[in-house]
Parts: C-alpha cells; sequence; structure tokens
C-alpha cells in the first residue's frame, strides 16, 4: 500500500518541489533586477546615484514651481550641497539669479556662481548656462534673461 | 484514461509548484540584501537610467520609493510623488497623467495641464 502510494505521488511530489525552485528562482531573479544594478558600485558612484532623487525633486520644482516653491528648494539646495560640489552649487546661484528680479540682488548671487564654478566667470559661458536653465523652466517667473545679464550691470565690487 | 489521470498529475504538480514558488514565497521572503546597494541608489538608478524591466522588479520598488519618501519634508515629498508619477515608477514605467495633475495641483503650481506635464517628462533624467 506504502510503496504504491509513494509511486504515485513521489514523482508529482518531486516535479512541485522543482517547479517551485525555478518559479522562485525566476521571480527572485525579475524582482532583484535594480538590485543587482546597483550592487557592486564604487562610494562615488553610489553617492551620485543617491543624489539622483533630490536631483529630479529640485529639477522638478524648477521647471514647474511657483516661485516660492522655488526659492524654498533652493536654498535647501544649498544647505544640502557640500563645497566640493562646485557646478551643482553654481547652477542653484544660477537659478536664484533667474528668479531675482533686482539686478543688485543678481549680481551678487551670479558672483556667487562664478565663485563655485571658474567656468561661469566668463560672459558668455554664464549667459549661456543661464539660458540653458530658463529652456528648463516651464512657468513663470524665470523665462526670461534676468536684466544683470542683458543690460551689462557692473560686477559687484 | 489511466495515463491522463498520470499526466494531470504531474501537470498539476508543475503548476502549482511553479505558482508558489513565482508568487507566494517572494511575497513571504525579504529581497536580499546587497551592501553596496540602498534604496536611494535603486530610486536614482530607475530615475537616471529608465529601464525596461518586467512587472516584478517594479513591485519590489515600491517599498524603495516609500523609503526615499520618508526621508523628504513637505513640499519637496509631493514634488517626489510628481516624478514618481510623471516617470510611471509606481506604473511599471508608464507615465499615470491623472495622479500628476492631481498631485500638481495639491501643490498649487502655476501650470498642471498634460502639456507642462509631459515637457515636465521631457526634460531629461537628471
Amino acid at each position: 500500500m506504502n510503496r504504491a502510494l509513494e509511486k504515485r505521488w513521489l514523482g508529482p511530489l518531486l516535479v512541485l518541489a522543482l517547479a517551485c525552485f525555478l518559479g522562485y528562482a525566476r521571480a527572485r531573479n525579475q524582482r532583484t533586477q535594480f538590485v543587482r544594478a546597483t550592487t557592486g558600485l564604487s562610494n562615488a558612484e553610489r553617492s551620485a546615484l543617491e543624489s539622483v532623487p533630490k536631483l529630479a525633486v529640485a529639477n522638478a520644482i524648477w521647471a514647474l514651481g511657483s516661485e516660492a516653491a522655488v526659492r524654498k528648494m533652493l536654498r535647501s539646495e544649498l544647505d544640502r550641497l557640500p563645497e566640493a560640489e562646485g557646478p551643482a552649487r553654481a547652477r542653484t546661484f544660477v537659478r536664484f539669479g533667474i528668479i531675482d528680479d533686482n539686478p543688485d540682488g543678481q549680481a551678487a548671487v551670479f558672483f556667487q556662481a562664478c565663485v563655485c564654478d571658474p567656468s561661469l566667470c566668463e560672459r558668455p559661458s554664464l549667459i549661456a548656462a543661464t539660458e540653458r536653465e530658463i529652456r528648463a523652466r516651464l512657468v513663470e517667473p524665470g523665462r526670461h534673461l534676468p536684466l544683470y545679464l542683458t543690460s551689462g550691470h557692473p560686477p559687484p565690487p | 484514461m489511466h495515463s491522463f489521470s498520470w499526466v494531470a498529475r504531474y501537470a498539476a504538480a508543475a503548476l502549482v509548484g511553479y505558482l508558489l514558488g513565482a508568487l507566494a514565497l517572494p511575497a513571504l521572503a525579504p529581497l536580499p540584501s546587497a551592501s553596496s546597494s540602498t534604496p536611494l541608489s535603486r530610486v536614482g538608478f530607475v530615475l537616471r537610467e529608465q529601464p525596461l524591466a518586467p512587472s516584478a522588479s517594479w513591485s519590489a520598488l515600491s517599498a524603495d520609493l516609500q523609503s526615499v519618501r520618508s526621508l523628504l519634508g513637505s513640499p519637496e515629498r509631493e514634488a517626489f510623488d510628481l516624478v514618481v508619477a510623471v516617470r510611471g515608477l509606481r506604473n511599471a514605467g508608464h507615465t499615470d497623467w491623472a495622479l500628476a495633475e492631481q498631485i500638481c495641483r495639491g501643490l498649487a503650481w502655476p501650470r498642471c495641464e498634460r502639456e507642462p506635464l509631459s515637457q515636465l517628462k521631457a526634460l531629461g533624467r537628471p
């Protein structure tokens, strides 16, 4: 009787276990695709990836946010970004310069952008960087070149 | 008739086993931890690469999204929700326009129609 039962159920049980293992292995492989893609990265690569979500949020606020939301985001970005991330801080200052409606204020923040990223100290490259940010801004204010860059306001002392 | 029942028994065992392994076990077992992979880096990877992935990968990402969301204060949290909706991170990479518009209106931003949201999506990866 036992032998008959074994003969009848052992095979299907083995098939069940094997299929269970195959199903689990396949599902696990699919579930871990993003884990595998981000495993074994260097510290710098991981750090760069980890900054992407906050950068995406900052870019979304810059693209569509109200002026108040943009100002808050820019202050928070300047708090978050270390001095070592000069180009990213410079971009934040450029964005500040774009939404600032006072030419003196614009001069001060564009000067800060130049300090953070010396490649922006030349006027044409500063204008090019500003125009890039203006293209990424989809709502007013901030869709026009600031007065400081159009009128040739003297640089701050 | 006897051989039919024999085949049916094996086929049923294979089917049940596969479903058990593919659906039940992964739901009970946590994702394996990898030392250098973090929720922030996985969400960053998906935002930057916009990869093609099976639905199981997207499902597993939802815990990471929740984890990243919990790190943010308002209104960055809501802006993150907007990015997630526009990039379709909770929807296997497909944009949820209705949700995006709803979140945008909740933020009281100046323009929340489909066109600026599409432009936001097209602006490029961070």
